[in-house]
């Protein structure tokens, strides 16, 4: 079976079920995960990067390593475990990669506040008729604040408000105890409230 | 500054919804009591609510050119060597059981047939070896270019 192609397959198929075709080299089955993955990875690859180019090629090359080494998923956790724990595996090698042109970027733009430079990649607000631009600010800098926190942290905060990935599954993702991401929950959270608490 | 007397980390987890019945319980028990405390659970619940229902969406994309692109590269993906593609476990248990057989039997043993060529072609040769003083020491010799003198000698040619 090829791209593109009419397939028997159907979206009542688990995904475990269809990384076990993608093993066996079921490009049609590759394709179906693809498009029930594809969103949420940009959008977490983004959120962890906050740059669009580099999160649509991550996430590409997160889809990649899933065509390459399905075979290697035992099934034991769910797929969408495996494949987070893969994609964020990659945006954190990514950022540990490009960090340092990265500050040096934002010395030789004469931008000073790093802040700034996180603002400034930042989207607009979302737009809520009913949230004044006051809220729409504190929400910007909370952001912004989320952009700031370690790594790890952030990671835990993305996969809880965004994915809504419970403790368990968020472990599981950042290959930690339970403990620790609560750990890492809190901390990011006590942070999150002395920014709004700023305001 | 941590008061041991606060739940601490466990009043995030009871935000997220992370702790045990029993744990959760106990965080209850102390939030009844505690208005810091219950201050914390309210303003970390507001802040993760906050971020969960504004989420920043990030820019468009051409989903289609996506999806183009990572086709191109799942096909441009180096296919492994040879050597390095995964073999069936028996297949390889097979394979290195007949290197060791041939490592520990085979090299040190020629074929039943070369060595009755090597045999008779010797017995052919051994009246001339019988005129050589130094044949009984030959194994000594590690230059080649004086076993092949030998060897002329002995068809005639010196």
């Amino acid at each position: 079976m090829g791209w593109w192609t009419g397939s028997a397959l159907t979206q009542e198929i688990s995904d475990e079920a269809l990384c076990q075709r993608v093993a066996a080299r079921d490009e049609a089955a590759f394709d179906l995960l693809v498009g029930r993955y594809q969103g949420r990875a940009y959008r977490l690859a983004w959120s962890l990067l906050r740059d669009a180019e580099d999160a649509r090629d991550v996430s590409q090359e997160a889809f990649l390593r899933v065509y390459r080494t399905a075979g290697s998923f035992r099934g034991d956790a769910k797929f969408s475990t495996w494949f987070y724990r893969i994609l964020v595996n990659l945006c954190l090698d990514h950022q540990r990669r490009g960090s340092w042109w990265r500050r040096l970027l934002v010395r030789d733009d004469g931008a000073g506040d790093p802040e700034d430079a996180v603002l400034e990649r930042q989207p607009a607000p979302v737009v809520d008729p009913g949230d004044t631009v006051g809220r729409a600010q504190v929400m910007t800098k909370l952001w912004a604040a989320v952009d700031r926190l370690s790594p790890q942290q952030r990671a835990a905060i993305l996969l809880h408000v965004q994915e809504e990935l419970p403790t368990s599954q968020i472990a599981a993702v950042l290959r930690c105890s339970e403990a620790t991401v609560r750990v890492h929950l809190h901390r990011a959270v006590g942070v999150l409230r002395k920014t709004v608490r700023r305001d | 500054m941590t008061d041991a007397r606060h739940p601490d980390t466990a009043l995030t987890g009871y935000v997220t919804d992370a702790l045990a019945p029993a744990e959760r319980a106990q965080v209850a028990a102390h939030l009844d009591d505690c208005v810091d405390c219950r201050r914390a659970v309210e303003e970390g619940r507001a802040v993760l609510t906050a971020l969960a229902g504004h989420v920043p969406a990030p820019p468009e994309l051409d989903w289609g050119r996506y999806r183009a692109d990572l086709r191109a590269r799942v096909q441009a993906a180096p296919r492994r060597a040879w050597w390095a593609r995964p073999v069936p476990a028996m297949v390889a248990a097979g394979v290195a059981t007949a290197a060791l057989v041939l490592a520990i039997h085979g090299l040190d043993r020629r074929p039943t047939e070369l060595a009755a060529v090597e045999e008779t072609m010797l017995g052919a040769r051994l009246p001339l070896l019988q005129q050589y003083r130094v044949v009984e020491r030959l194994d000594l010799f590690e230059d080649l270019d004086a076993i092949r003198q030998l060897d002329r000698l002995g068809n005639g040619g010196g």
